[in-house]
């Protein structure tokens, strides 16, 4: 029974937030704001149950763990942004989360996102034994990241050879990325579509299996 | 101006073209084209990790994705949790997210439907308590144990799965990234208790695998970046191998991480998931692949039309002469 009017529910809402691809409507205007209302009621409702309650309200009322109303507090100082006067206050659990953030990640997302790319890209062009495939692939992936760079280098006007012929490769590389990131995107687009004609005909209206 | 064919084309009221999308996302529901779907091979890398994996190891599969990108996400992490299940492997699942907590509810509860073809019978914690007691937590011995005790299998369920044994669902925890680093120590520290309030640390799963550095893959199925969390905070740390599920839209983006060895795979939005699906049949787990791969037809009719509009487009704009003009009617440029 409940599931049933779920299922409409939902349906409804599908059809109110796709009626705009007509025009602007009240109808979805109202799932778009019910959208956000209750994605964040739910993320209130879920944060007390699963963080405040078990991990600070239980403990400190209950286990008399008196030492979590530091932190508690500390989180509390960013309701102080409501108020002129003291919102000064907000400024140190910033702080400390953002000091901490760096601290912990910075040397870590160093390795991972750049020193590992890096390393990735400085690799023998040919090795006897290799595939042909993987050495185009290897030259593409050379010569196309330093087209790139040189079109990305403006402290030299992009003529001759090196700058002008590098900047033009450099361009269709970058062009050709862009390709590849929309096939995807149109791909992804259609994908949130096919789910919801999935649900619409299978769940809804059960017409197909 | 008086508007030729030319300019009729390329100034055609954008509705139509989401009417034909509408039309053609539709039609192949009722008469698939049976296109085929070739697994690509950072797919298979994912899917022959795993085949090496058994009831000793254990995976992570983190629901790191809200609605928005279900209809792609959703079906990578229900196939990986598939394959998983239908081997043995114990799977802690996460979220990064209140609500992508949801979508992990809403992804196990379509694996262990009954309803759901190839389902997976769940096996409470409390349904168990007595066989632990025994001290029966072995995979294979609690299986014949509870099977021994008249327990029979239903016809179209794909087998049990043992809440604890074969899966834990922790759920979400603020600050996601800083909790992954934290299990990287303990898991229990991060979660005392799963999403059902049951004891990690009574659990067999926990007991044999107390942190990070004792789990043998995460998966993590995003629409963001925040699958790059557990590349920075387990491959990095303590070399964790790691699986992407990403969005289509995002994934050129993480190409880079296959490049770098950083990664074992990555699934790239429905059409991954599709992959996942087909290797799931031919490997003979499932008699036939799920919900990607019927999309799919879809996705390849819809693709041909926009394909079509583009090829349209262009002649419009060449033969109209607009190259030499500049200007599109109407202003657009």
């Amino acid at each position: 029974m409940y599931e049933t009017i779920g299922i409409w529910v939902a349906a409804m809402f599908t059809l109110a937030i796709y009626s705009f691809l007509y025009k602007e409507n009240p109808l979805y205007r109202l799932g778009e704001h019910l959208a956000v209302g209750i994605s964040t009621g739910y993320f209130i409702v879920l944060t007390y149950t699963q963080v405040l309650k078990p991990r600070l309200i239980d403990p400190v009322f209950q286990e008399s763990q008196w030492i979590l109303l530091f932190p508690a507090v500390l989180g509390l100082l960013y309701v102080t942004r409501f108020f002129p006067k003291i919102a000064w206050l907000s400024r140190y659990p910033m702080a400390f989360i953002m000091g901490t953030s760096m601290g912990v990640g910075f040397p870590l997302s160093m390795k991972a996102s750049v020193l590992r790319q890096l390393e990735a890209t400085i690799l023998p062009l040919y090795q006897p034994g290799m595939p042909w495939q993987d050495l185009a692939g290897n030259i593409v992936l050379v010569f196309g990241t330093l087209a790139a760079l040189i079109y990305f280098f403006f402290s030299k006007p992009h003529k001759g050879l090196f700058f002008g012929t590098g900047s033009k490769i450099g361009v269709w590389v970058i062009m050709i990325g862009f390709g590849a990131t929309f096939g995807f995107t149109v791909m992804g687009r259609i994908s949130l579509l096919i789910g919801r004609v999935q649900f619409l005909l299978k769940d809804w209206l059960g017409v197909i299996h | 101006m008086k508007e030729n064919i030319w300019g009729r084309m390329l100034n055609l009221d954008r509705r139509w073209i989401f009417l034909f999308i509408g039309v053609v996302c539709i039609v192949p529901f009722f008469v698939p084209f049976g296109l085929p779907v070739i697994p690509t091979r950072h797919v298979i890398s994912i899917f022959d990790y795993i085949e090496e994996l058994g009831p000793e190891n254990a995976i992570f599969v983190s629901f790191d994705f809200d609605p928005g990108t279900d209809p792609e996400n959703m079906p990578m992490a229900v196939a990986i949790t598939r394959h998983a299940f239908a081997r043995h492997i114990p799977v802690f699942f996460t979220a990064n997210g209140p609500l992508a907590q949801g979508m992990l509810e809403s992804g196990f509860a379509y694996i262990t439907n009954p309803l759901s073809e190839g389902y997976f019978h769940v096996v409470s914690w409390s349904e168990w308590a007595s066989y632990r007691e025994m001290g029966i937590t072995d995979r294979s011995e609690l299986e014949a144990a509870w099977e021994a005790d008249g327990h029979v299998l239903p016809d179209n369920a794909a087998g049990w799965v043992f809440e604890g044994r074969d899966f834990a669902k922790l759920g979400y925890l603020p600050y996601f990234s800083l909790v992954i680093l934290g299990m990287t120590s303990s898991i229990a520290a991060q979660y005392p208790e799963d999403m059902n309030g049951n004891p990690l640390v009574e659990m067999p799963m926990l007991q044999e695998h107390k942190n990070l550095r004792e789990v043998d893959l995460a998966t993590t199925f995003s629409g963001t970046a925040a699958c790059t969390w557990w590349i920075t905070f387990g491959r990095e740390k303590i070399g964790l191998p790691v699986a992407f599920g990403v969005t289509a839209v995002s994934a050129t983006d993480y190409t880079i991480f296959i490049q770098s060895g950083q990664i074992v795979g990555q699934m790239g939005g429905l059409r991954g998931a599709a992959e996942y699906e087909v290797l799931l049949q031919q490997r003979g787990y499932f008699d036939k692949p799920d919900r990607a791969f019927v999309g799919m037809d879809v996705q390849n009719a819809a693709h041909l039309l926009i394909l079509f509009f583009i090829v349209l487009g262009n002649i419009a704009y060449f033969a109209g002469g607009f190259h030499k003009k500049g200007v599109l009617l109407k202003g657009r440029r």
